[in-house]
């Protein structure tokens, strides 16, 4: 409660002093304040950690006392009824547009709307430290309306409607929050990836920030910050902590994804995308092979068990087990298809039941085609077809093959086995060397 | 991608409810079925539709870094199932007994061959400077490729286009390969030594992968 103590317009008791204050057009006296609330309140900022109800519960113990008294009492003052009628809003949803805003401002005098807007800051002004700390919002977001020009009036309140603002609210109080969090802190942000692309003009602009917002506002709404700002419910200190905490989740994406992508997000998105398919077609198609073989087993045993049964009781014949002990009714053909690539080689491998087909490319250094052969053989698949050669820099070979009988290779195993060798064949050897084996 | 997940999940939905009144599908000759079949259609179609939107609008909810995150779970527990599997798969394959199919291929290939009429043939051929042209007819077997691409290998020659096509337990060999010195000399002993390995191939059933060359 020190952070209220200190700047005398949080002090509840002295608010009409600040209403008369704010009220001045052009008041000199809130930037100020601004500039003390905001460093206090991303002091506070820095407690709070992800969970939004966990830190609001926080927020609501620590301002406790001072929103209980408000609620509880029933004083007419702006500021009571401003609280009064704020907490039942908080816990609805609320389209933020300038009337709903005005109904629980409560500035009984004024209908200009300046003078309304200004009251909404002096309204929510000593509110606003507690109900702003309970959705971690800027606290004095709409001072610098008030005190330099209304004209984004229209966007302002929504602010405080934040924890909504993935119901596609404009993206402009994020905006707003990230410039006003990160006033204090002296614009140290760097605009150093695209995120902050249109908001970092915004930054440097130093001690002038506060003017040019209202300017480069509306330009906000336009750039790429659209949907990227919005993380909302994890309440980060720090715009900056949001970003990297939303990068590294980019980067953990990426190193699951086994192909080499580009650092770009839309490309890593897209490996996900692709891998995941691959994965799905996987599991598929190993669950299939785990019912045929299943089958096949089942089928096998209970052939024992007719051997077994028809041996030692000859008389009885009926002891075939329930349905069709011959036909496995999986007749589901095993499909599946899959890439690899590495730095040099790129492998593709399709199979359609039984046949294999496998698409080698690799940077011509040695001869692939030894060492394919040889898993080939391994693996037990039947060659059926080679057909390649070079190709530019390139050995580009097609394999056609057959799986034989009772194996049960899958495509994900060929393939990373085949790009396996490939890759460690092609490092091992000497560069200029071309016979080598 | 999220509407497939949504196509197949509006294919389940759609299967399930006609298997679970066949009866009524195939009596539907008269009026009184088919409004009862339509009747139901219809509410069943509602009630995916309004599964489906809800579905939408849950996706479109989500926020950037819940999507990522909903992303890299599910790879997880895709890559933790393939593992699975394999793992199941693999243990299944070594309690199994399957070996004796896969020998079968070597003794019918030869009668293949030799009904068909077939020869068995060697042909190396100097076409431009030190490039070879190499044909071979052969019986197939498992890992003759192999031994092949191993003697290429040995006698040094790079593998320019290369086809092998197999028919009726027969293997053809096409390649074009870049000599080191080649001379007439070299391509007399070139063959002489590609026809003793097919010979030293044959009869039996497997080729024996233990670089010998």
């Amino acid at each position: 409660m020190k952070v209220f103590e200190e700047s005398g317009c949080f002090d509840p008791h002295s608010i009409t002093d600040c209403q008369d204050l704010i009220g001045l057009p052009g008041a000199t006296y809130c930037p100020n304040s601004l500039e003390d609330s905001l460093s206090l309140s991303s002091y506070n900022h820095h407690h709070h950690h992800e969970d939004v109800s966990a830190a609001a519960a926080v927020d609501m113990e620590g301002h406790q006392h001072y929103l209980l008294d408000n609620t509880a009492t029933t004083t007419t003052t702006t500021n009571n009824n401003a609280n009064a009628h704020l907490i039942p809003y908080l816990t609805q949803e609320l389209s933020y547009d300038q009337s709903n805003w005005e109904t629980f401002n409560m500035v009984p005098s004024s209908s200009s709307p300046e003078a309304a807007a200004a009251a909404v800051a002096s309204g929510g002004y000593t509110p606003t430290p507690d109900l702003l700390s309970l959705f971690h919002l800027p606290r004095c977001s709409f001072l610098p309306n008030s005190s330099i020009s209304f004209e984004t009036t229209p966007g302002s309140p929504s602010v405080v409607y934040d924890p909504l603002f993935h119901l596609n609210l404009p993206p402009q109080p994020p905006v707003f929050r990230e410039l006003l969090q990160s006033l204090p802190h002296g614009y140290t942000v760097p605009a150093d990836d695209k995120d902050a692309a249109g908001v970092g003009g915004l930054y440097h602009d130093g001690d002038n920030g506060i003017i040019e917002f209202t300017r480069d506002i509306s330009m906000a709404g336009r750039t790429k910050d659209r949907d990227k700002a919005g993380k909302t419910t994890k309440h980060f200190a720090t715009e900056k902590e949001r970003r990297v905490h939303l990068n590294d989740k980019f980067q953990a994406l990426k190193k699951m994804v086994p192909s080499p992508t580009k650092i770009d997000r839309a490309s890593i998105v897209e490996g996900a995308i692709n891998y995941i398919k691959e994965l799905l077609r996987t599991v598929r198609e190993l669950k299939i092979l785990v019912d045929k073989k299943r089958c096949g087993q089942d089928r096998s045993k209970r052939l024992k068990t007719e051997d077994a049964a028809s041996a030692a009781d000859a008389g009885d014949v009926g002891c075939k087990p329930l349905g069709d002990p011959d036909q496995c009714y999986n007749t589901s053909l095993r499909s599946s298809w899959l890439q690899r690539k590495s730095k040099d080689s790129e492998v593709d491998v399709r199979i359609i039941d039984d046949e294999v087909t496998i698409k080698l490319v690799q940077r011509k250094k040695i001869n692939c085609l030894l060492f394919v052969s040889r898993l080939l053989d391994e693996l037990q698949l039947d060659l059926h077809h080679v057909a390649g050669g070079n190709i530019g820099d390139y050995y580009s070979f097609l394999f056609n093959t057959k799986i034989y009988e009772g194996s049960s290779v899958y495509a994900s195993a060929i393939a990373n086995k085949l790009i396996d060798v490939v890759d460690r064949q092609y490092a091992a050897a000497p560069p200029t060397s071309s016979n080598s084996l | 991608m999220d509407m497939e997940f949504l196509g197949s999940e509006l294919n389940e939905l759609s299967i399930r409810p006609s298997r679970g009144r066949p009866g009524r599908r195939r009596q539907g000759n008269n009026d009184d079925d088919d409004n009862f079949v339509s009747k139901n259609l219809h509410a069943e179609r509602k009630r995916r539709k309004k599964l489906s939107d809800r579905l939408l609008t849950l996706r479109s909810l989500m926020n950037k870094a819940t999507i990522i995150d909903d992303a890299i779970t599910y790879i997880r527990e895709l890559q933790k199932t393939s593992e699975d599997l394999s793992e199941e798969l693999l243990e299944m394959e070594a309690s199994s007994e399957d070996g004796g199919k896969q020998m079968e291929m070597g003794a019918d290939a030869a009668d293949e061959m030799r009904e068909c009429g077939i020869k068995e043939e060697v042909k190396v051929t100097n076409i431009d400077g030190n490039k070879l042209l190499i044909k071979i007819v052969m019986e197939k077997k498992r890992g003759c490729f192999t031994k092949l691409i191993e003697a290429m290998n040995f006698l040094g020659f790079e593998l320019g286009e290369t086809n092998v096509t197999t028919f009726k337990g027969a293997m053809l060999l096409s390649s074009c390969v870049l000599g080191k010195f080649v001379d007439a000399l070299m391509v007399e002993q070139t063959e002489e030594l590609l026809i003793e390995m097919i010979r030293s191939m044959k009869g039996s059933s497997e080729c024996a992968n233990d670089g010998s060359l």
